[in-house]
């Protein structure tokens, strides 16, 4: 993490089963502020995980808890993942078997907005939390007016096939390079081929995240097509030629090199 | 950090000699003069009517590269950007029109390798992997140091 400003916060925790660095650039951010961030991400841990079993979630799917019973929060995150999977054609889907739930693909994202709200709310005007690569900013990374995200190259360790760059973004990026092919189309159980990896940027960090898991599912064929329909979300797909598709407002930080012949 | 600085500099100095004895090659050669001209140009269309379903509009940015070499005169065009500034929006059939119809996806090649100082944050998938384990590390150290 190269750049490190003088003034602000930046800490880095190990959380949801992967590292969320949390970075405030503003100079009156204390540390009961970014306190307050990982409090609520270590909650949200504890209702959600699949892996502890007195989670919310676990309980729900052994039956042994109604959805009526449920926190709000879990209602609601629950909720949001019908609409989007309804959404994406059924290529983002937390269900399993149609009844056992996994809404890790939502929570963090969903989490993440809401860690932004609790920055928002304690006056905080220039941060960006980034869990495990998806990433939510604000403001710019002091001294710097804007923050400057690098989307990881998919076939390059440590490579970085693209720069962005934005004041107020959601930043998610769904890849096979990561956790092997951990993504599958929901209708045919394989996995999809001719993409490497989907990088969806907007306003909102859980629904870029569904997307760019739907776009990815959806292969080289479809997925690019659906991702220029959004609305209010840009894409970038990178295809397994190494061709780059991305709809004309993805917020880029470099002059595209080369493309399409006239 | 500062002992690897001179070394780079000292590759960067063998380099230019190379690149001036082949530019030398080629000059006592007689080759016909070349002369490259590149200009980006960025075409707004008219506004065109697409009947009942409204009105749209294409911006282009096209490079022209221009090559003379003697008598003999290529000129090549890229198109490096598409923008539709305004397209048929007002109805649900305009707005499928609209997307079925217009070019909303920009292509390139991925060739690009950045410099890791320009950015602060990188966006990929989850990683599990000992690449994953070492950027942590890096970060935490990093947050030591901030």
């Amino acid at each position: 993490m190269p750049d490190v400003g003088t003034s602000g916060i930046r800490r880095v925790e190990f959380v949801m089963g992967m590292p969320v660095v949390v970075d405030v650039r503003d100079e009156l951010v204390e540390e009961s502020d970014v306190d307050a961030v990982f409090d609520w991400l270590h909650f949200v841990d504890e209702t959600f995980s699949t892996h502890k079993a007195d989670s919310e979630i676990n309980r729900l799917n052994r039956g042994e808890l109604s959805l009526a019973a449920a926190q709000r929060d879990v209602r609601a995150v629950l909720h949001r993942c019908d609409e989007l999977r309804s959404e994406t054609n059924g290529f983002f889907d937390a269900r399993f078997d149609g009844s056992t739930f996994d809404p890790s693909g939502l929570v963090k994202g969903w989490s993440v907005d809401r860690a932004a709200a609790i920055l928002d709310g304690r006056g905080l005007r220039n941060y960006a939390v980034n869990a495990g690569g998806d990433i939510r900013l604000r403001g710019g990374a002091l001294p710097d007016s804007r923050w400057r995200v690098g989307i990881q190259h998919p076939a390059v360790r440590d490579g970085v096939a693209a720069i962005i760059e934005g004041d107020n973004l959601a930043v998610a990026t769904s890849g096979e390079y990561a956790r092997g092919q951990h993504v599958l189309d929901p209708h045919t159980g394989t996995a999809p081929t001719g993409v490497l990896s989907v990088t969806i940027t907007g306003p909102d960090l859980a629904t870029a995240d569904a997307y760019a898991t739907a776009a990815f599912a959806m292969g080289a064929e479809r997925g690019p097509h659906w991702t220029a329909r959004l609305r209010g979300y840009e894409a970038m797909t990178i295809l397994v030629d190494e061709r780059v598709l991305s709809t004309p407002g993805f917020p880029r930080a470099e002059a595209l090199p080369a493309a399409c012949r006239a | 950090m500062h002992s690897a600085a001179p070394a780079a500099a000292a590759t960067a100095a063998l380099i230019v000699p190379v690149g001036n004895a082949v530019a030398a090659t080629r000059a006592t050669a007689a080759v016909p003069k070349k002369k490259v001209v590149v200009v980006t140009k960025t075409i707004t269309g008219p506004e065109g009517s697409a009947d009942r379903w409204g009105n749209i509009r294409v911006t282009l940015v096209v490079k022209k590269t221009t090559t003379t070499l003697g008598s003999k005169k290529t000129v090549k065009r890229r198109i490096t950007n598409v923008r539709v500034p305004e397209y048929p929006n007002h109805t649900d059939r305009s707005v499928y029109i609209n997307q079925q119809a217009l070019p909303l996806l920009v292509e390139e090649t991925l060739q690009l390798q950045f410099d890791m100082s320009k950015f602060q944050l990188v966006s990929g998938a989850t990683d599990s992997s000992n690449a994953f384990a070492s950027s942590l590390q890096s970060a935490l150290l990093s947050a030591k140091k901030a």
